[in-house]
Protein backbone atom coordinates (compact mmCIF):
# COMPACT_ATOMS: atom_id res chain seq x y z
CA UNK A 1 0.00 0.00 0.00
CA UNK A 2 2.64 2.54 1.13
CA UNK A 3 6.19 1.79 0.00
CA UNK A 4 9.27 3.89 0.61
CA UNK A 5 12.36 2.63 -1.14
CA UNK A 6 15.69 4.14 -0.11
CA UNK A 7 14.12 7.60 0.38
CA UNK A 8 16.39 10.52 1.27
CA UNK A 9 15.59 14.18 1.68
CA UNK A 10 18.22 16.90 1.88
CA UNK A 11 17.56 20.63 2.08
CA UNK A 12 21.06 21.55 1.04
CA UNK A 13 24.37 19.78 1.04
CA UNK A 14 24.60 19.94 4.87
CA UNK A 15 21.02 19.30 6.08
CA UNK A 16 19.84 15.69 5.66
CA UNK A 17 16.32 15.31 7.05
CA UNK A 18 15.88 11.69 5.90
CA UNK A 19 18.51 9.22 4.80
CA UNK A 20 17.88 5.90 3.03
CA UNK A 21 14.45 5.21 4.55
CA UNK A 22 12.82 1.90 3.55
CA UNK A 23 9.24 1.26 4.68
CA UNK A 24 6.38 -0.99 3.74
CA UNK A 25 2.97 -0.36 5.26
CA UNK A 26 0.19 -2.85 4.45
CA UNK A 27 -3.43 -1.83 3.77
CA UNK A 28 -5.49 -1.55 6.98
CA UNK A 29 -2.46 -1.22 9.27
CA UNK A 30 -2.26 1.26 12.16
CA UNK A 31 1.35 2.44 12.27
CA UNK A 32 2.92 4.87 14.72
CA UNK A 33 5.98 6.76 13.57
CA UNK A 34 7.89 7.99 16.59
CA UNK A 35 11.08 9.78 17.39
CA UNK A 36 12.37 12.87 19.06
CA UNK A 37 12.00 16.33 17.57
CA UNK A 38 14.09 16.84 14.44
CA UNK A 39 14.34 13.15 13.55
CA UNK A 40 12.49 13.57 10.26
CA UNK A 41 8.92 12.53 11.23
CA UNK A 42 7.27 15.63 9.77
CA UNK A 43 9.49 15.48 6.67
CA UNK A 44 8.28 11.92 6.11
CA UNK A 45 4.68 13.08 6.37
CA UNK A 46 5.32 15.98 3.98
CA UNK A 47 6.74 13.54 1.47
CA UNK A 48 3.64 11.32 1.75
CA UNK A 49 1.31 14.21 0.83
CA UNK A 50 3.70 15.59 -1.81
CA UNK A 51 4.26 18.82 0.08
CA UNK A 52 7.88 18.03 -0.72
CA UNK A 53 9.64 15.73 -3.15
CA UNK A 54 12.32 13.23 -2.11
CA UNK A 55 15.91 14.07 -3.08
CA UNK A 56 16.47 10.38 -3.73
CA UNK A 57 14.44 7.16 -3.69
CA UNK A 58 10.91 6.20 -4.55
CA UNK A 59 7.55 6.60 -2.76
CA UNK A 60 4.61 4.54 -3.95
CA UNK A 61 1.11 4.92 -2.53
CA UNK A 62 -1.57 2.51 -3.73
CA UNK A 63 0.51 1.71 -6.80
CA UNK A 64 1.05 5.42 -7.63
CA UNK A 65 4.67 6.54 -7.72
CA UNK A 66 4.52 10.01 -6.20
CA UNK A 67 8.29 10.61 -6.11
CA UNK A 68 8.14 12.67 -9.27
CA UNK A 69 4.49 13.71 -9.11
CA UNK A 70 3.59 16.79 -11.17
CA UNK A 71 2.14 19.86 -9.41
CA UNK A 72 -1.15 19.55 -11.28
CA UNK A 73 -1.62 15.99 -9.93
CA UNK A 74 -0.95 16.88 -6.29
CA UNK A 75 -4.58 17.91 -5.54
CA UNK A 76 -5.77 14.49 -6.77
CA UNK A 77 -3.31 12.73 -4.45
CA UNK A 78 -4.42 14.85 -1.49
CA UNK A 79 -8.05 14.00 -2.13
CA UNK A 80 -7.09 10.32 -1.71
CA UNK A 81 -5.07 10.72 1.48
CA UNK A 82 -6.74 12.12 4.58
CA UNK A 83 -4.43 14.32 6.64
CA UNK A 84 -4.89 15.52 10.21
CA UNK A 85 -2.54 18.13 11.71
CA UNK A 86 -1.54 19.11 15.22
CA UNK A 87 -2.79 22.68 14.64
CA UNK A 88 -6.00 21.39 12.98
CA UNK A 89 -5.55 23.64 9.92
CA UNK A 90 -9.21 24.64 9.73
CA UNK A 91 -10.35 27.60 7.66
CA UNK A 92 -11.13 30.19 10.34
CA UNK A 93 -13.85 32.00 8.39
CA UNK A 94 -15.80 28.83 7.61
CA UNK A 95 -18.12 26.92 9.93
CA UNK A 96 -17.43 23.30 10.96
CA UNK A 97 -19.79 22.00 8.26
CA UNK A 98 -18.31 24.36 5.63
CA UNK A 99 -14.77 23.23 6.51
CA UNK A 100 -15.75 19.63 5.97
CA UNK A 101 -17.78 20.41 2.85
CA UNK A 102 -14.83 22.35 1.41
CA UNK A 103 -12.82 19.14 0.91
CA UNK A 104 -15.68 17.76 -1.21
CA UNK A 105 -16.32 21.02 -3.04
CA UNK A 106 -12.71 21.38 -4.20
CA UNK A 107 -13.00 17.92 -5.72
CA UNK A 108 -16.09 19.03 -7.66
CA UNK A 109 -18.57 16.75 -5.82
CA UNK A 110 -22.24 17.50 -6.45
CA UNK A 111 -24.14 19.60 -3.93
CA UNK A 112 -26.44 16.67 -3.15
CA UNK A 113 -23.49 14.46 -2.24
CA UNK A 114 -22.02 17.24 -0.08
CA UNK A 115 -25.35 17.50 1.77
CA UNK A 116 -25.38 13.73 2.32
CA UNK A 117 -21.78 13.14 3.33
CA UNK A 118 -21.15 16.09 5.66
CA UNK A 119 -23.80 15.16 8.28
CA UNK A 120 -22.66 11.50 8.05
CA UNK A 121 -19.02 12.24 8.89
CA UNK A 122 -20.02 14.77 11.54
CA UNK A 123 -22.03 11.99 13.18
CA UNK A 124 -19.07 9.59 12.96
CA UNK A 125 -16.79 12.05 14.75
CA UNK A 126 -19.49 12.99 17.28
CA UNK A 127 -20.14 16.57 16.22
CA UNK A 128 -23.89 16.54 15.55
CA UNK A 129 -25.48 19.91 16.30
CA UNK A 130 -22.20 21.83 15.92
CA UNK A 131 -22.36 22.29 12.16
CA UNK A 132 -22.68 26.08 12.30
CA UNK A 133 -19.92 26.74 14.78
CA UNK A 134 -16.77 28.52 13.65
CA UNK A 135 -13.39 27.04 14.71
CA UNK A 136 -12.88 29.77 17.34
CA UNK A 137 -16.20 28.77 18.93
CA UNK A 138 -15.02 25.16 19.46
CA UNK A 139 -12.66 23.40 21.85
CA UNK A 140 -9.37 21.92 20.67
CA UNK A 141 -10.83 18.40 20.73
CA UNK A 142 -13.84 19.50 18.69
CA UNK A 143 -11.62 21.28 16.18
CA UNK A 144 -9.55 18.13 15.78
CA UNK A 145 -12.75 16.13 15.22
CA UNK A 146 -13.70 18.57 12.46
CA UNK A 147 -10.25 18.06 10.93
CA UNK A 148 -10.68 14.27 11.11
CA UNK A 149 -14.16 14.52 9.60
CA UNK A 150 -12.72 16.62 6.77
CA UNK A 151 -10.00 14.01 6.22
CA UNK A 152 -12.65 11.27 6.03
CA UNK A 153 -15.07 12.79 3.51
CA UNK A 154 -13.34 11.22 0.53
CA UNK A 155 -13.31 7.80 2.27
CA UNK A 156 -9.53 7.71 1.92
CA UNK A 157 -7.57 4.46 1.94
CA UNK A 158 -4.87 6.20 4.00
CA UNK A 159 -5.22 8.64 6.90
CA UNK A 160 -2.05 10.42 8.01
CA UNK A 161 -2.13 12.16 11.39
CA UNK A 162 0.71 14.51 12.33
CA UNK A 163 0.84 14.87 16.14
CA UNK A 164 -2.98 15.03 16.27
CA UNK A 165 -3.00 15.05 20.07
CA UNK A 166 -0.19 17.57 20.51
CA UNK A 167 -2.50 20.45 21.43
CA UNK A 168 -4.99 18.42 23.46
CA UNK A 169 -5.39 17.39 27.11
CA UNK A 170 -4.91 13.70 28.01
CA UNK A 171 -8.60 12.72 28.04
CA UNK A 172 -9.36 14.47 24.75
CA UNK A 173 -6.16 13.03 23.26
CA UNK A 174 -7.33 9.49 24.08
CA UNK A 175 -10.75 10.23 22.60
CA UNK A 176 -9.08 11.31 19.36
CA UNK A 177 -6.88 8.20 19.30
CA UNK A 178 -9.95 6.03 19.89
CA UNK A 179 -11.61 7.79 16.97
CA UNK A 180 -8.57 7.03 14.78
CA UNK A 181 -8.76 3.37 15.86
CA UNK A 182 -12.44 3.30 14.97
CA UNK A 183 -11.58 4.67 11.52
CA UNK A 184 -8.82 2.05 11.22
CA UNK A 185 -11.34 -0.65 12.10
CA UNK A 186 -13.36 0.39 9.04
CA UNK A 187 -10.31 -0.59 6.95
CA UNK A 188 -8.47 2.71 6.57
CA UNK A 189 -4.68 2.59 6.91
CA UNK A 190 -3.67 5.02 9.64
CA UNK A 191 -0.18 6.50 9.88
CA UNK A 192 0.20 8.32 13.20
CA UNK A 193 3.20 10.60 13.62
CA UNK A 194 3.76 11.31 17.29
CA UNK A 195 6.29 11.61 20.07
CA UNK A 196 3.71 10.87 22.79
CA UNK A 197 4.89 7.70 24.56
CA UNK A 198 1.59 7.17 26.44
CA UNK A 199 -0.44 7.20 23.24
CA UNK A 200 1.90 4.75 21.48
CA UNK A 201 1.95 2.38 24.43
CA UNK A 202 -1.85 2.58 24.64
CA UNK A 203 -2.14 1.53 21.00
CA UNK A 204 0.14 -1.52 21.30
CA UNK A 205 0.55 -1.56 17.50
CA UNK A 206 3.37 -1.32 14.98
CA UNK A 207 5.92 1.34 15.92
CA UNK A 208 8.51 2.72 13.51
CA UNK A 209 11.24 4.67 15.27
CA UNK A 210 13.20 7.36 13.46
CA UNK A 211 16.50 8.77 14.59
CA UNK A 212 18.65 11.27 12.71
CA UNK A 213 16.57 10.71 9.57
CA UNK A 214 16.85 6.92 9.46
CA UNK A 215 14.60 4.06 10.61
CA UNK A 216 16.33 2.58 13.65
CA UNK A 217 13.54 0.27 14.81
CA UNK A 218 10.38 -1.24 13.32
CA UNK A 219 8.49 -3.45 15.78
CA UNK A 220 5.13 -4.20 17.41
CA UNK A 221 4.87 -3.08 21.02
CA UNK A 222 5.77 -0.15 23.19
CA UNK A 223 7.55 3.13 22.45
CA UNK A 224 11.24 2.67 23.14
CA UNK A 225 13.93 5.08 22.07
CA UNK A 226 16.71 3.33 20.24
CA UNK B 1 -19.73 25.81 -14.22
CA UNK B 2 -19.96 24.18 -10.80
CA UNK B 3 -16.47 25.45 -9.95
CA UNK B 4 -17.42 28.99 -11.03
CA UNK B 5 -20.59 28.86 -8.96
CA UNK B 6 -18.71 27.60 -5.89
CA UNK B 7 -15.80 29.99 -6.21
CA UNK B 8 -18.25 32.90 -6.63
CA UNK B 9 -20.02 31.75 -3.45
CA UNK B 10 -16.65 31.55 -1.64
CA UNK B 11 -15.70 35.01 -2.93
CA UNK B 12 -18.95 36.52 -1.62
CA UNK B 13 -18.48 34.69 1.71
CA UNK B 14 -14.90 35.96 1.94
CA UNK B 15 -16.00 39.54 1.28
CA UNK B 16 -18.74 39.38 3.91
CA UNK B 17 -16.73 37.50 6.54
CA UNK B 18 -13.71 39.76 6.10
CA UNK B 19 -15.85 42.85 5.78
CA UNK B 20 -13.32 45.32 7.26
CA UNK B 21 -10.52 44.15 5.01
CA UNK B 22 -12.93 44.25 2.06
CA UNK B 23 -14.00 47.81 2.93
CA UNK B 24 -10.37 48.91 3.33
CA UNK B 25 -9.48 47.48 -0.09
CA UNK B 26 -12.50 49.11 -1.76
CA UNK B 27 -11.68 52.42 -0.05
CA UNK B 28 -8.12 52.33 -1.42
CA UNK B 29 -9.55 51.63 -4.88
CA UNK B 30 -12.04 54.52 -4.55
CA UNK B 31 -9.31 56.94 -3.45
CA UNK B 32 -7.14 55.87 -6.37
CA UNK B 33 -9.96 56.31 -8.89
CA UNK B 34 -11.00 59.64 -7.35
CA UNK B 35 -7.43 60.92 -7.73
CA UNK B 36 -7.46 59.91 -11.40
CA UNK B 37 -10.82 61.64 -11.87
CA UNK B 38 -9.47 64.81 -10.24
CA UNK B 39 -6.78 64.75 -12.93
CA UNK B 40 -9.44 64.32 -15.63
CA UNK B 41 -11.41 67.25 -14.11
CA UNK B 42 -8.27 69.40 -14.16
CA UNK B 43 -7.80 68.50 -17.83
CA UNK B 44 -11.38 69.61 -18.62
CA UNK B 45 -10.94 72.81 -16.62
CA UNK B 46 -7.65 73.64 -18.35
CA UNK B 47 -9.38 73.20 -21.70
CA UNK B 48 -12.25 75.41 -20.48
CA UNK B 49 -9.80 78.09 -19.32
CA UNK B 50 -7.97 78.08 -22.65
CA UNK B 51 -11.30 78.11 -24.50
CA UNK B 52 -12.42 81.03 -22.34
CA UNK B 53 -9.36 83.03 -23.37
CA UNK B 54 -9.68 82.01 -27.01
CA UNK B 55 -13.34 83.04 -27.04
CA UNK B 56 -12.29 86.54 -26.12
CA UNK B 57 -10.04 86.78 -29.15
CA UNK B 58 -11.63 88.02 -32.37
CA UNK B 59 -10.82 89.97 -35.51
CA UNK B 60 -12.21 93.46 -35.75
CA UNK B 61 -12.59 94.59 -39.37
CA UNK B 62 -13.17 98.33 -39.78
CA UNK B 63 -14.80 99.48 -43.01
CA UNK B 64 -14.20 102.78 -44.73
CA UNK B 65 -16.65 105.54 -43.98
CA UNK B 66 -19.45 105.61 -46.47
CA UNK B 67 -19.33 101.88 -47.19
CA UNK B 68 -22.81 100.82 -48.26
CA UNK B 69 -24.85 98.49 -46.09
CA UNK B 70 -25.11 96.06 -49.01
CA UNK B 71 -21.34 95.56 -48.92
CA UNK B 72 -21.30 95.39 -45.11
CA UNK B 73 -24.11 92.85 -44.80
CA UNK B 74 -22.80 90.97 -47.82
CA UNK B 75 -19.44 90.63 -46.09
CA UNK B 76 -21.20 89.59 -42.87
CA UNK B 77 -23.22 86.87 -44.66
CA UNK B 78 -20.17 85.62 -46.53
CA UNK B 79 -18.02 85.41 -43.42
CA UNK B 80 -20.82 83.79 -41.36
CA UNK B 81 -21.11 81.08 -44.03
CA UNK B 82 -17.48 80.00 -43.51
CA UNK B 83 -17.14 76.85 -41.43
CA UNK B 84 -14.12 78.33 -39.65
CA UNK B 85 -16.19 81.26 -38.35
CA UNK B 86 -18.23 80.81 -35.20
CA UNK B 87 -19.86 84.25 -35.24
CA UNK B 88 -19.91 87.66 -36.98
CA UNK B 89 -21.21 90.71 -35.15
CA UNK B 90 -22.08 93.92 -37.01
CA UNK B 91 -21.24 97.16 -35.24
CA UNK B 92 -22.38 100.52 -36.63
CA UNK B 93 -19.94 103.41 -37.33
CA UNK B 94 -20.91 105.22 -34.10
CA UNK B 95 -20.67 102.12 -31.98
CA UNK B 96 -17.39 101.19 -33.69
CA UNK B 97 -15.93 104.62 -32.82
CA UNK B 98 -17.09 104.28 -29.19
CA UNK B 99 -15.57 100.81 -28.84
CA UNK B 100 -12.37 101.85 -30.63
CA UNK B 101 -11.96 104.82 -28.32
CA UNK B 102 -12.67 102.65 -25.31
CA UNK B 103 -10.20 99.97 -26.38
CA UNK B 104 -7.42 102.52 -27.00
CA UNK B 105 -8.26 104.83 -24.12
CA UNK B 106 -4.69 104.68 -22.80
CA UNK B 107 -3.06 105.15 -26.18
CA UNK B 108 -2.56 108.94 -26.37
CA UNK B 109 -1.19 108.79 -29.90
CA UNK B 110 -4.34 107.10 -31.30
CA UNK B 111 -6.69 109.37 -29.34
CA UNK B 112 -4.85 112.45 -30.64
CA UNK B 113 -5.06 111.11 -34.18
CA UNK B 114 -8.84 110.72 -33.78
CA UNK B 115 -9.06 114.35 -32.58
CA UNK B 116 -7.05 115.53 -35.57
CA UNK B 117 -9.43 113.75 -37.91
CA UNK B 118 -12.29 115.57 -36.19
CA UNK B 119 -15.02 113.24 -37.42
CA UNK B 120 -15.95 109.57 -37.14
CA UNK B 121 -13.59 107.76 -39.48
CA UNK B 122 -15.40 104.43 -39.07
CA UNK B 123 -17.87 103.26 -41.53
CA UNK B 124 -18.91 100.19 -39.63
CA UNK B 125 -17.20 97.19 -38.08
CA UNK B 126 -17.49 93.42 -38.24
CA UNK B 127 -16.29 91.45 -35.24
CA UNK B 128 -15.40 87.94 -36.35
CA UNK B 129 -14.94 85.03 -33.95
CA UNK B 130 -13.18 81.88 -35.12
CA UNK B 131 -14.03 78.33 -34.06
CA UNK B 132 -10.35 77.67 -33.51
CA UNK B 133 -7.33 79.90 -33.13
CA UNK B 134 -5.71 78.04 -36.05
CA UNK B 135 -8.54 79.32 -38.29
CA UNK B 136 -7.62 83.00 -38.00
CA UNK B 137 -5.06 82.72 -40.82
CA UNK B 138 -7.78 81.37 -43.14
CA UNK B 139 -10.23 84.11 -42.09
CA UNK B 140 -7.62 86.82 -42.70
CA UNK B 141 -7.14 85.43 -46.19
CA UNK B 142 -10.94 85.36 -46.71
CA UNK B 143 -11.07 89.09 -45.90
CA UNK B 144 -9.20 89.73 -49.15
CA UNK B 145 -12.40 88.83 -51.03
CA UNK B 146 -12.67 91.37 -53.92
CA UNK B 147 -16.38 92.11 -53.25
CA UNK B 148 -15.61 93.87 -49.97
CA UNK B 149 -11.81 93.67 -49.52
CA UNK B 150 -11.27 97.16 -50.95
CA UNK B 151 -13.83 98.66 -48.53
CA UNK B 152 -11.84 97.52 -45.46
CA UNK B 153 -10.08 100.38 -43.69
CA UNK B 154 -8.14 98.26 -41.22
CA UNK B 155 -8.02 94.98 -39.30
CA UNK B 156 -7.37 94.78 -35.59
CA UNK B 157 -5.76 91.40 -35.29
CA UNK B 158 -2.02 91.86 -35.03
CA UNK B 159 -2.27 92.49 -31.26
CA UNK B 160 -3.97 89.16 -30.79
CA UNK B 161 -1.66 87.15 -32.99
CA UNK B 162 1.09 87.12 -30.40
CA UNK B 163 -1.40 86.20 -27.67
CA UNK B 164 -2.69 83.29 -29.70
CA UNK B 165 0.83 82.04 -30.32
CA UNK B 166 1.50 82.25 -26.59
CA UNK B 167 -1.74 80.45 -25.76
CA UNK B 168 -0.89 77.70 -28.25
CA UNK B 169 2.54 77.30 -26.71
CA UNK B 170 1.01 77.38 -23.22
CA UNK B 171 -1.60 74.77 -24.18
CA UNK B 172 1.08 72.48 -25.53
CA UNK B 173 3.09 72.87 -22.34
CA UNK B 174 0.02 72.24 -20.17
CA UNK B 175 -0.86 69.13 -22.17
CA UNK B 176 2.71 67.84 -21.93
CA UNK B 177 2.77 68.49 -18.17
CA UNK B 178 -0.66 66.85 -17.79
CA UNK B 179 0.64 63.80 -19.67
CA UNK B 180 3.62 63.48 -17.32
CA UNK B 181 1.34 64.01 -14.31
CA UNK B 182 -1.10 61.39 -15.60
CA UNK B 183 1.78 58.97 -16.05
CA UNK B 184 3.00 59.55 -12.48
CA UNK B 185 -0.56 59.24 -11.10
CA UNK B 186 -1.14 56.06 -13.09
CA UNK B 187 2.10 54.58 -11.74
CA UNK B 188 1.16 55.51 -8.16
CA UNK B 189 -2.34 54.09 -8.70
CA UNK B 190 -0.90 50.83 -10.03
CA UNK B 191 1.46 50.54 -7.04
CA UNK B 192 -1.36 51.27 -4.55
CA UNK B 193 -3.68 48.69 -6.11
CA UNK B 194 -0.90 46.08 -6.34
CA UNK B 195 0.00 46.64 -2.72
CA UNK B 196 -3.54 46.55 -1.36
CA UNK B 197 -4.16 43.25 -3.19
CA UNK B 198 -0.86 41.89 -1.87
CA UNK B 199 -1.84 42.83 1.69
CA UNK B 200 -5.28 41.26 1.24
CA UNK B 201 -3.74 38.00 -0.01
CA UNK B 202 -1.01 38.05 2.64
CA UNK B 203 -3.70 38.02 5.34
CA UNK B 204 -5.18 34.91 3.69
CA UNK B 205 -1.86 33.09 3.25
CA UNK B 206 -2.59 30.41 5.88
CA UNK B 207 -6.02 29.73 4.45
CA UNK B 208 -4.50 29.37 0.99
CA UNK B 209 -2.08 26.76 2.38
CA UNK B 210 -4.93 24.88 4.06
CA UNK B 211 -7.01 24.90 0.87
CA UNK B 212 -4.08 23.38 -0.99
CA UNK B 213 -3.52 20.73 1.68
CA UNK B 214 -7.12 19.52 1.48
CA UNK B 215 -6.80 19.04 -2.27
CA UNK B 216 -7.80 22.35 -3.85
CA UNK B 217 -6.29 22.96 -7.27
CA UNK B 218 -4.44 26.22 -7.90
CA UNK B 219 -7.33 27.54 -9.98
CA UNK B 220 -9.85 26.70 -7.27
CA UNK B 221 -7.80 28.79 -4.81
CA UNK B 222 -7.17 31.58 -7.32
CA UNK B 223 -10.69 32.07 -8.64
CA UNK B 224 -12.35 33.47 -5.47
CA UNK B 225 -9.58 36.08 -5.18
CA UNK B 226 -9.96 37.01 -8.85
CA UNK B 227 -13.75 37.27 -8.46
CA UNK B 228 -13.25 39.35 -5.30
CA UNK B 229 -10.92 41.68 -7.23
CA UNK B 230 -13.49 42.13 -10.00
CA UNK B 231 -16.28 42.78 -7.48
CA UNK B 232 -14.10 45.24 -5.54
CA UNK B 233 -13.31 47.04 -8.81
CA UNK B 234 -16.99 47.21 -9.71
CA UNK B 235 -18.09 48.51 -6.30
CA UNK B 236 -15.18 50.99 -6.21
CA UNK B 237 -16.06 52.31 -9.70
CA UNK B 238 -19.73 52.65 -8.72
CA UNK B 239 -18.76 54.52 -5.53
CA UNK B 240 -16.38 56.76 -7.50
CA UNK B 241 -19.19 57.63 -9.95
CA UNK B 242 -21.44 58.41 -6.96
CA UNK B 243 -18.76 60.80 -5.65
CA UNK B 244 -17.36 62.35 -8.84
CA UNK B 245 -20.49 63.04 -10.93
CA UNK B 246 -22.59 64.82 -8.28
CA UNK B 247 -19.50 66.78 -7.16
CA UNK B 248 -18.79 67.86 -10.75
CA UNK B 249 -22.44 68.88 -11.22
CA UNK B 250 -22.50 70.81 -7.93
CA UNK B 251 -19.23 72.62 -8.66
CA UNK B 252 -20.10 73.55 -12.23
CA UNK B 253 -21.96 76.85 -11.62
CA UNK B 254 -19.13 78.23 -9.46
CA UNK B 255 -16.51 77.08 -11.98
CA UNK B 256 -18.47 78.61 -14.87
CA UNK B 257 -18.60 81.89 -12.95
CA UNK B 258 -14.88 81.67 -12.25
CA UNK B 259 -14.01 81.09 -15.91
CA UNK B 260 -16.60 83.65 -17.08
CA UNK B 261 -18.36 81.08 -19.19
CA UNK B 262 -22.01 80.11 -19.37
CA UNK B 263 -21.20 76.43 -19.19
CA UNK B 264 -17.92 74.70 -18.39
CA UNK B 265 -19.27 71.39 -19.66
CA UNK B 266 -17.73 69.35 -16.83
CA UNK B 267 -20.77 67.23 -15.96
CA UNK B 268 -21.70 66.83 -19.62
CA UNK B 269 -18.09 65.77 -20.34
CA UNK B 270 -18.42 63.02 -17.73
CA UNK B 271 -21.87 62.08 -19.02
CA UNK B 272 -20.84 61.93 -22.68
CA UNK B 273 -17.64 60.01 -21.95
CA UNK B 274 -18.99 57.90 -19.06
CA UNK B 275 -18.43 54.59 -20.85
CA UNK B 276 -14.84 55.45 -21.68
CA UNK B 277 -13.94 57.11 -18.39
CA UNK B 278 -15.64 54.85 -15.86
CA UNK B 279 -15.78 51.74 -18.02
CA UNK B 280 -12.07 52.16 -18.69
CA UNK B 281 -11.32 52.73 -15.02
CA UNK B 282 -13.31 49.61 -14.05
CA UNK B 283 -11.57 47.51 -16.70
CA UNK B 284 -8.10 48.79 -15.79
CA UNK B 285 -8.76 48.21 -12.09
CA UNK B 286 -10.19 44.72 -12.65
CA UNK B 287 -7.31 43.67 -14.94
CA UNK B 288 -4.81 45.09 -12.46
CA UNK B 289 -6.50 43.19 -9.61
CA UNK B 290 -6.44 39.94 -11.57
CA UNK B 291 -2.75 40.33 -12.40
CA UNK B 292 -1.89 41.41 -8.83
CA UNK B 293 -3.89 38.51 -7.31
CA UNK B 294 -2.28 35.97 -9.60
CA UNK B 295 1.23 37.26 -8.90
CA UNK B 296 0.72 37.56 -5.13
CA UNK B 297 -0.93 34.13 -4.90
CA UNK B 298 1.84 32.26 -6.71
CA UNK B 299 4.08 32.49 -3.65
CA UNK B 300 1.49 30.85 -1.37
CA UNK B 301 0.35 28.21 -3.86
CA UNK B 302 3.63 26.34 -3.60
CA UNK B 303 2.26 24.01 -0.88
Amino acid sequence: MIKLHNVSKSYDSNVHALHGVNLHIEPGEFVSIVGQSGTGKTTLLRLLIAEERPSKGKIVIGGWDISTIKSAQVPFLRRQIGVVYQDFKLLPKKTAAENIAFALEVAGDARRRVREVVPQVMRIVGLEGKERRYPHQMSGGEQQRVAIARALVHRPKVLVADEPTGNLDTITAHEIIDLLRKINNFGTTVVLVTHDKTIVNHLKGRVITLKDGTVVRDHVGNYTLA
Amino acid sequence: MRTLHRTTKFALQNIWRNIWLSLATVLVFVLTLTTINILITLHVLTDAAIQSIEDQIDISVYFKKGTSEDILFGAQDYLASLSQVSGVEYVSGEEALRRFSERHRYDERILQALEVVGQNPFGGELIISARNTDDFAFILEALKNPTFGSAIESQDFSDHERVIQRIDAFTQRVQFFALILAGIFALIAVLIVLNSIRVSIYTHREEIGIMKLVGASNNFVRLPFIIEGILFSFVATAMTIAIVYPTATAMEPQLAQFFEQQNIGLSSYYLQNAYWIFGGQFLALAILSIIASSLALNRYLRV
